[in-house]
């Protein structure tokens, strides 16, 4: 069954210089316990749909379509409503956990609160709640750091309480927004191996531009570029038989993958290109991508490209 | 080329009770010229401060470098600002290494002219060149940094650089900001360049993917030392040092090729600079730790030609 249902999402933002398609025309569905990762990179709209998601994007933005959640979409519920759901169903990891901690709270305050709007439990037993969050998510003598700063955790530490504060009030579903960005390697892969285990029965939406880590995590993994998907299949599957131009750029570029560039940059997200947006770039343009816009089509059980000449 | 003996840097902190940082301690190594030394260390190591060392934006507390048999550590300001232009520098964030202010013409003359390299008549000429070298087109001269996407801002860098004609660039984390199809074009060209002018190169960086394929020689921190040192070959298909090992498997884990096993992970975290360890400085972490380790502090040994490991067991 599928636990998250994302159906025609367009998010615009109108500026003076035109219209920001930063989320243009996704559909995708992330069944329980799974874990579907969205990989793309700076500028591509990544962090645009995991916010549509939670409807957490400034007034001036202008959303379209569907996004179904436990037989709601969610693009239509009150606020009131949005607001439970955010935390009690869906939570969000965001990166950066430095900015997204608040510097003058304790720690342990800072889980206990959302435990407390949203499970309504006094301030004792939330308090206590927080705790055995920090020890779940492996923080030594969590009773004795849950009344220190953010500002005495380590890097590492502090994500770990980001996850923490996520968990607290058991979502069904997590969105992970690059929640290893800035984290030195060891530390890196601890968190990864974190999030793998405490989301095993949880169904996660993963957006990084880091395909070692979606590798680790992701059950299906789809690539992003210029506010569309272009391909997404079984994780296996992207890694053996990369379809899209795109995406065997993409891993191509990888270091240990030949690191060969893709030439030219990301196009802007108010002119794009007609046709294929990434004709521009691509060895294997001809006349139909200039002109003609490629839709997705499944080529393999589960695989699906958006390119003409896959 | 480059050599360095016994680098050491420790900052003090605190008014009433004086703390000491180690964050570099007793460092030494040598780069032949044209080739590439990577310095690899998470974050806190100390490899931007070695960095920083070397071109002597800090001033160290003990230790020499020598640059053809000069030792900048002793030369007068006005010497060392003749020396300068041979050796550059090259920072993580392109953005905020450009004067937002200046088109990327401007930005590129200013060193032309600061250090008289290039007559007034022949600066125009000599931008249209460099700015050639480094894959940008003529109409970029006039733009803006904000009018450039962070890879071509890398590029400008490079480009301002080379107008110093350097022997040496230290380069640090010059990727780290971009996304990979990006940095692929960017690693390029800077091995390109390496080749056509022979430049020497310390390439600081905590992305053992990228050094691998950007180094002749490698060099592993933890905590203000060097725990290995050694070819790129021998440090990567032969890690002595356990710290070197769990790098290079804490890193296999991600590796999008690599095959999905367990492996041991690295427990807990680095320790402060300030609170060091006694003895060897990785024993609070490292899964093969003796009660030597605690006590003695291991010295950097060779152990074959070149590869040297810091480490009581091996």
């Amino acid at each position: 069954m599928s636990s998250l249902e994302i159906i025609d999402l367009k998010t615009h933002f109108p500026t003076p210089d035109g219209h920001v398609r930063a989320v243009d025309t996704i559909t995708l569905s992330i069944m329980e316990n799974e874990t579907f990762g969205v990989i793309g990179e700076t500028g591509c709209g990544k962090t645009v749909l995991g916010l549509s998601v939670m409807r957490l994007l400034p007034p001036t933005a202008t959303i379209a379509g569907k996004i179904r959640y436990a037989g709601r979409n969610l693009l239509e519920v009150s606020e009131a409503e949005m607001r439970r759901v955010r935390g009690e169903e869906i939570a969000m990891i965001l990166q950066n956990p430095t900015t997204s901690l608040n510097p003058v709270i304790r720690v342990g305050e800072q889980i206990a609160e959302a435990i407390r709007l949203h499970q309504g439990l006094n301030k004792r037993d939330a308090k206590k709640k927080a705790v055995e969050m920090l020890d779940a998510v492996k923080i030594p003598s969590p009773a004795e750091r849950a009344n220190e700063y953010p500002h005495e955790f380590s890097g590492g530490m502090k994500q770990r309480v980001m996850i923490a504060m996520g968990l607290a009030c058991d979502p069904a579903l997590i969105i992970a927004d690059e929640p290893t960005k800035g984290l030195d390697v060891t530390i890196k892969a601890q968190i990864v191996e974190l999030i793998q285990k405490v989301t095993e029965k949880k169904a996660m939406l993963l957006i990084t531009h880091d395909l070692g880590v979606a590798r680790e995590l992701c059950d299906r993994i789809a690539l992003m570029y210029a506010g569309e998907l272009v391909e997404y299949a079984q994780i296996k599957e992207i890694f053996e038989n990369p379809l899209h131009p795109y995406t065997r750029g993409f891993l191509g570029s990888l270091p240990d993958q030949g690191l060969v560039p893709i030439p030219g940059i990301s196009p802007s997200l108010i002119e794009l290109p007609d046709g294929c947006r990434f004709h521009p770039r691509c060895k294997y343009t001809t006349d139909v991508c200039k002109q003609k816009h490629p839709e997705m089509i499944e080529v393999a059980e589960g695989h699906f490209v958006r390119c003409f000449h896959a | 080329m480059l050599e360095v003996n016994g680098l050491t840097k420790h900052f003090s902190s605190g008014i009433l009770q004086k703390q000491h940082v180690k964050a570099v301690d007793g460092v030494s190594f040598r780069i032949k010229a044209g080739t590439t030394l990577g310095l690899v260390g998470e974050s806190g190591c100390g490899k931007t401060t070695i960095g920083r060392l070397i071109m002597r934006l800090i001033e160290p507390t003990d230790g020499q470098v020598l640059f053809d048999d000069i030792d900048l550590l002793t030369l007068k300001k006005r010497e060392l600002r003749k020396i300068r232009p041979r050796m550059q520098m090259i920072f993580q964030d392109p953005d905020s290494s450009l004067d937002p202010r200046m088109t990327i013409g401007t930005s590129i003359a200013e060193p032309l002219k600061v250090h008289g390299i290039v007559p007034k008549h022949e600066r125009s000429q000599k931008i249209r060149e460099l700015i050639k070298t480094v894959g940008l087109s003529p109409e970029h001269v006039n733009r803006y940094p904000y009018q450039l996407s962070g890879g071509q801002n890398q590029r400008v860098v490079l480009a301002r650089i080379l107008a110093m004609n350097p022997d040496i660039i230290i380069a640090d984390e010059p990727t780290s900001s971009l996304d990979v199809s990006v940095q692929a074009q960017i690693l390029n060209l800077m091995k390109d360049l390496q080749k056509k002018f022979n430049h020497t190169y310390l390439f600081i960086t905590h992305d053992l993917d990228v050094v691998r394929i950007m180094a002749d020689r490698i060099a592993v921190m933890y905590l203000g030392k060097l725990v290995e040192i050694g070819e790129t070959h021998d440090v990567f298909g032969y890690a002595k040092h356990p710290y070197t090992q769990a790098l290079l498997s804490a890193a296999t884990r991600m590796k999008p090729g690599a095959e999905r096993k367990k492996q041991t992970l690295l427990k807990g975290e680095t320790p402060g600079p300030i609170d060091m360890p006694s003895g060897c400085r990785f024993h609070t972490r490292c899964p093969r730790k003796k009660n030597r380790c605690m006590i003695e502090e291991p010295e950097l040994v060779e152990i074959k030609g070149g590869h040297h490991v810091a480490c009581h067991f091996i």
